[in-house]
């Protein structure tokens, strides 16, 4: 899909980006190691109207803000097995349901897409912009995919929660946004608080004016390690898989994939069989001993503007190239650089992603105690304000 | 550790006990190069700035304190004393607004005050680069046109590069046909990386640039940071007579590859921390940083110069 913003560059910079990034190991521009992020300032609870907000920043100086409202709203009511008719006494019915509810054990909060609402607002772009609006519903999409986030929302069988997410960028988009915007909103949702209900049953709800006393949106006990989604940018050179590109890498990337991750309470949620409208999703390997249990959530692949570069000339082709003015040998030089690859000579990228590649992306996102972990860890230990 | 998350830096402390405007603006005459601080341009990695207080806490007169260290803002008054001259980076508005009086000096950037004599200038905080005559200069080429190229060179205008003044191939001295004029993508296409002479300027301050000296010519076989101080600096610049108008890179050795990399690393590691970027401060920094990854933990390969370590080249390099 959408591509990020074009990066000029010339073929030579080009051709020693993707020569040094496709070394074992990679040598990146920044001399980061492939699966390192940028270091990040991050803070939480910065706007005191929501009900939960976040701030991160680049050294480079890009800085994102997420804000997080909820608001009461009645639940569209359709008519089915569910259907509450209030005036008709229901409240005994209710303490029923409850009841059959601890019973049973069977979970029967119900949540909805239309339950949350995201806007991603970027400088510079317009707000219906194809690149804006693929970010937010890759966004959205990671929140929603299971369906296990809506659920939360759930107030009762007539009220839930609306929440609006607002992402702002401050800064111009330095480098693709994506993976800051998810990091900021992971941690907004973090620090998000609801206010504790003190109605019961399918009445009116009625709040605990206590803030102090709001439970957070995710808990922190050590039975629920169930966090919300992060969107990972990673992206192939070569055989090599390189984390939190930067806009310069991401411009001689063979492939790039946005995976959308999170980690589940328990191998008991996993099995259950989890498909969405659009992508792939598909339970990860869970392995209860160690570690978190980490699910794929979905599955992105990024058009990554390698493939709009100009070519670099080979010098036995190059006109203007000093001593190249003969004219005997072109011929087969020039078939020869039109199909072949010369070293030090940039081409674009050409064909679709192998399948190899991808999986081994994907693998190494999963990979327990990797990647995806130490960043959740790393999101956790931020002191929520 | 893939990934590092600090907490923000406290925000500055506030000064309050900024001396006043009669004492900067009536002091004597023969001091006349106060200390501008000259920082440079300064970007704050987390973008807590150090504010000004409050307007209400600021004094009600209208001649605005300006400390030699403090920064004014576009419009501010910076006095309304007949005796000085406007220069660089002020105005004098015809009317008086809510900030200064009619005739007094007002800044028109964010920046520091300098003095020289009974001059006074602003000294913008971030600047764009202002062409000079002979000034060697980095640039890339971001238009095509029929007889010349467009390259941006950092300033505020692009810079103008003219098909005639660049060496064409055949012979250094010929005119340029319109067998060049068509093939002028073959000499510098968008995005080519250049480095070239400011030849001329023209009156609003936009370049005319021009490539005659072998010295000129396209930029390849790493990255423009790197590059820049290569070519610059440590005169590795290969001679580029016969690879003029290459874009095939030389095979490059892993070693280079990584001191390119370092060399990047340090440079961008001055500018986070708003230090002044020249020869000087890079050859120093490199050293540095050499030193620095010899006694790492991950080993002398270790290029990275990020966050922390960053930090530590720059206390080390202004020995703080």
């Amino acid at each position: 899909m959408a591509s990020s913003q074009h990066v000029l560059l010339s073929p030579a910079e080009l051709a020693y980006l993707h020569a040094s990034l496709s070394l074992a190991p990679p040598i990146r521009l920044d001399g980061r190691s492939p699966t390192q992020f940028r270091p990040l300032v991050a803070e939480t609870g910065i706007l005191p109207g929501t009900n939960g907000s976040a701030r991160i920043c680049f050294a480079d100086g890009t800085e994102a803000i997420v804000g997080v409202k909820a608001e009461v709203e009645r639940t569209a009511q359709r008519p089915g097995e569910d259907t509450v008719f209030f005036e008709e006494g229901g409240v005994g019915t209710d303490d029923a349901d409850e009841e059959g509810e601890t019973r049973d054990g069977v979970d029967k909060r119900k949540g909805d897409a239309s339950w949350v609402e995201m806007t991603v607002e970027i400088p510079g772009l317009r707000d219906d912009d194809s690149g804006t609006a693929f970010l937010s519903a890759m966004l959205s999409e990671a929140l929603l995919a299971d369906g296990e986030f809506a659920k939360r929302l759930w107030i009762n069988r007539r009220f839930h929660w609306k929440l609006y997410l607002d992402i702002i960028l401050i800064s111009p988009p330095l480098s693709y946004p994506l993976p800051l915007l998810s990091l900021t909103s992971h941690l907004a949702l973090l620090s998000t608080r609801l206010p504790r209900l003190k109605s019961e049953g399918d009445e009116d709800p009625f709040f605990d004016d206590d803030w102090a006393a709001a439970p957070h949106l995710y808990p922190r006990t050590a039975a629920t390690t169930t966090r919300p989604p992060i969107t990972l940018l990673v992206m192939a050179v070569g055989n090599n898989i390189i984390f939190d590109p930067s806009k310069e890498e991401l411009t001689v990337a063979d492939v790039a994939l946005a995976v959308s991750v999170t980690s589940a309470t328990s191998p008991s949620t996993l099995s259950k069989p989890h498909t969405t409208d659009a992508e792939a999703a598909a339970a990860a390997e869970t392995d209860p001993e160690s570690g978190r249990n980490l699910r794929l959530l979905s599955i992105r692949t990024i058009d990554p503007p390698s493939r709009l570069t100009p070519p670099g000339v080979a010098n036995a082709v190059n006109a203007a190239y000093g001593a190249a003015g003969t004219q005997k040998a072109t011929l087969e030089a020039q078939t020869a650089a039109e199909t072949e690859a010369v070293e030090g000579v940039w081409k674009a990228p050409r064909g679709g992603a192998k399948r190899a590649v991808l999986g081994a992306l994907v693998q190494k996102v999963l990979e327990r105690g990797g990647v995806v972990d130490e960043v959740l860890d790393a999101l956790e230990a931020v002191e929520l304000g | 550790m893939p990934i590092t998350i600090l907490p923000p830096k406290p925000s500055r402390p506030i000064n309050n006990n900024r001396p006043s405007e009669d004492d900067i603006y009536n002091a004597s005459d023969s001091d006349s190069d106060a200390g501008t601080g000259g920082g440079g341009a300064t970007i704050d990695p987390d973008g807590d700035h150090a504010m000004l207080p409050p307007s209400t806490k600021r004094p009600t007169t209208t001649r605005t304190t300006a400390a030699t260290s403090s920064i004014v803002t576009p419009g501010e008054q910076i006095t309304d004393d007949p005796q000085w001259m406007r220069g660089h980076g002020t105005y004098i508005p015809s009317t008086a607004t809510g900030r200064a009086a009619a005739g007094a000096i007002v800044s028109s950037v964010a920046g520091t005050v300098a003095r020289t004599n009974k001059l006074l200038s602003v000294r913008p905080l971030r600047a764009r680069y202002t062409p000079e005559v002979g000034d060697l200069v980095v640039g890339r080429i971001v238009e095509v046109q029929a007889k010349r190229w467009r390259v941006d060179v950092g300033s505020t205008q692009l810079a103008a590069l003219p098909l005639s003044a660049i060496n064409l191939p055949g012979g250094i001295l010929r005119k340029r046909t319109e067998t060049d004029e068509l093939q002028i993508r073959s000499f510098f296409a968008e995005g080519d990386l250049l480095v070239a002479e400011v030849q001329q300027l023209f009156g609003d301050g936009g370049a005319v640039l021009h490539t005659r000296s072998l010295k000129y010519g396209k930029l390849r076989n790493g990255t423009p940071e790197a590059e820049a101080g290569a070519a610059g600096i440590t005169n590795m610049e290969e001679s580029v007579s016969t690879t003029m108008y290459s874009s095939q890179n030389d095979r490059i050795e892993v070693e280079t590859m990584r001191e390119i990399a370092r060399l990047r690393g340090v440079v961008t590691a001055l500018v986070e921390n708003g230090l002044r970027v020249d020869e000087d401060m890079v050859v120093r920094g490199y050293h540095e940083a050499v030193e620095m990854a010899m006694v790492s933990v991950e080993g002398s390969d270790d290029t990275y110069l990020g966050g922390e370590k960053g930090q530590q080249l720059a206390a080390a390099l202004t020995g703080v």
